[in-house]
């Protein structure tokens, strides 16, 4: 007979090996599909779209790391320096400005969102336009232009910072900001005083053209808005100053 | 005895496994495919067992062996855009259901002789 005791001790670490490889396997299997479709091409798809998802996830991860050590250095190198440290204080309020660098502060939230309706009970001899009942790009820039106007300092929509470059343009059924698509409901954070902020909401304002349209619109003055920085690349090819 | 320790060694995994971190999604592929690769090789090794043919190094080797190979052959398919874990699989499983066969028909002739010598 074999030697009985290593058999088992053998045995006992593959099923230990095995049962951790199927309970990792199975949670990883839970955590990212929804329901498996029995079209091998939908799941195939979804396989797709995961893993691209993850290597997206994987270089903004990335890029936050390489920051991060872009800003340990510029600490390292301005030691000691008061003349440097006047520099890189001048990048903070710089990044700060140009919407390279998280802000917060006072502010508005603004939810806006398709209208809730049922499209099918209206009457559509009477009914206008039935993409009234939509957010377009067009009700999301008015918005921003209005929330300058009161003096925004710093605005977002859906995480994505408003920074000089940016476009707020129609993309088929999403919109397409920074050039990254986002789709209803949209969350636009602006800081800046809340009271001046909530005069969006005024009667004949740009929040109670949405309400008339039967879209979502509501305003939240919040004290604590965090925005996040733009996460893009900013790329000036034309630009030159004037000696 | 053997098999004590075997349930003793699945509960601490699955708790162990339970608790450890999730892998990305890319490589949960690979993984599923390592436990096919050695979970056909744990029924193999019961078989063996039940032959009496059962060899420790055949054994530990065929467990990792396969499993790596079986995580090789299908980063391959991957490059060459080849489902080659199909293949994998089809062999793997293929191989489990004749070992299964195999410890079955063993424990029913020995349930069906048990039973003969308590009718005699």
């Amino acid at each position: 007979m074999i030697n009985k005791k290593n058999v088992s001790i053998v045995l006992g670490i593959m099923c230990f090996a095995l049962t951790i490889g199927i309970c990792i396997q199975i949670k990883t299997v839970k955590k990212y599909s929804s329901p498996v479709s029995t079209s091998y091409e939908v799941n195939n798809l979804r396989t797709q779209v995961l893993k691209y998802k993850e290597r997206y996830d994987d270089i903004i991860e990335e890029t936050e790391k390489i920051d991060n050590e872009l800003q340990r250095e510029i600490e390292k190198a301005t030691e000691n320096n008061s003349e440097l440290e006047y520099a890189k204080n001048q990048i903070i309020d710089g990044n700060k400005i140009i919407g390279l660098s998280e802000v917060k502060g006072p502010g508005v939230v603004i939810r806006v969102e398709d209208s809730k309706i049922d499209l099918s009970k209206l009457d559509i001899n009477k009914s206008m336009d039935l993409s009234n009942y939509i957010v377009h790009d067009m009700d999301l820039l008015k918005v921003v232009n209005e929330l300058k106007n009161a003096g925004a300092e710093a605005i977002s929509i859906n995480e994505q910072r408003i920074i000089s470059t940016t476009s707020i343009i129609c993309g088929g059924n999403t919109i397409s900001i920074n050039g990254e698509k986002i789709g209803s409901p949209f969350v636009i954070k602006a800081i800046g005083s809340p009271e001046a902020l909530a005069n969006l909401e005024r009667p004949g304002g740009c929040i109670a053209n949405l309400k008339e349209r039967e879209l979502v619109a509501v305003l939240k003055k919040d004290n604590d808005i965090t925005i996040p920085k733009y996460s893009g690349v900013l790329n000036f090819k034309y630009l030159s100053n004037v000696d | 005895m053997v098999i004590l320790i075997m349930i003793i060694a699945c509960i601490l995994g699955a708790i162990v496994g339970l608790n450890a971190p999730m892998i990305s999604y890319t490589y949960s592929s690979y993984l599923a495919i390592a436990i096919v690769a050695a979970l056909d090789s744990v029924f193999g090794g019961i078989a063996s067992v039940i032959n009496k043919r059962f060899d420790m190094k055949t054994f530990i080797s065929g467990f990792f062996g396969n499993a790596i190979l079986a995580i090789l052959l299908t980063v391959l398919g991957e490059k060459l855009n080849v489902d080659i874990y199909l293949a994998a699989i089809v062999v793997f499983v293929g191989r489990m259901f004749s070992n299964l066969g195999i410890i079955r028909r063993y424990y029913v002739e020995k349930w069906t002789n048990k039973i003969a010598e308590k009718n005699k």
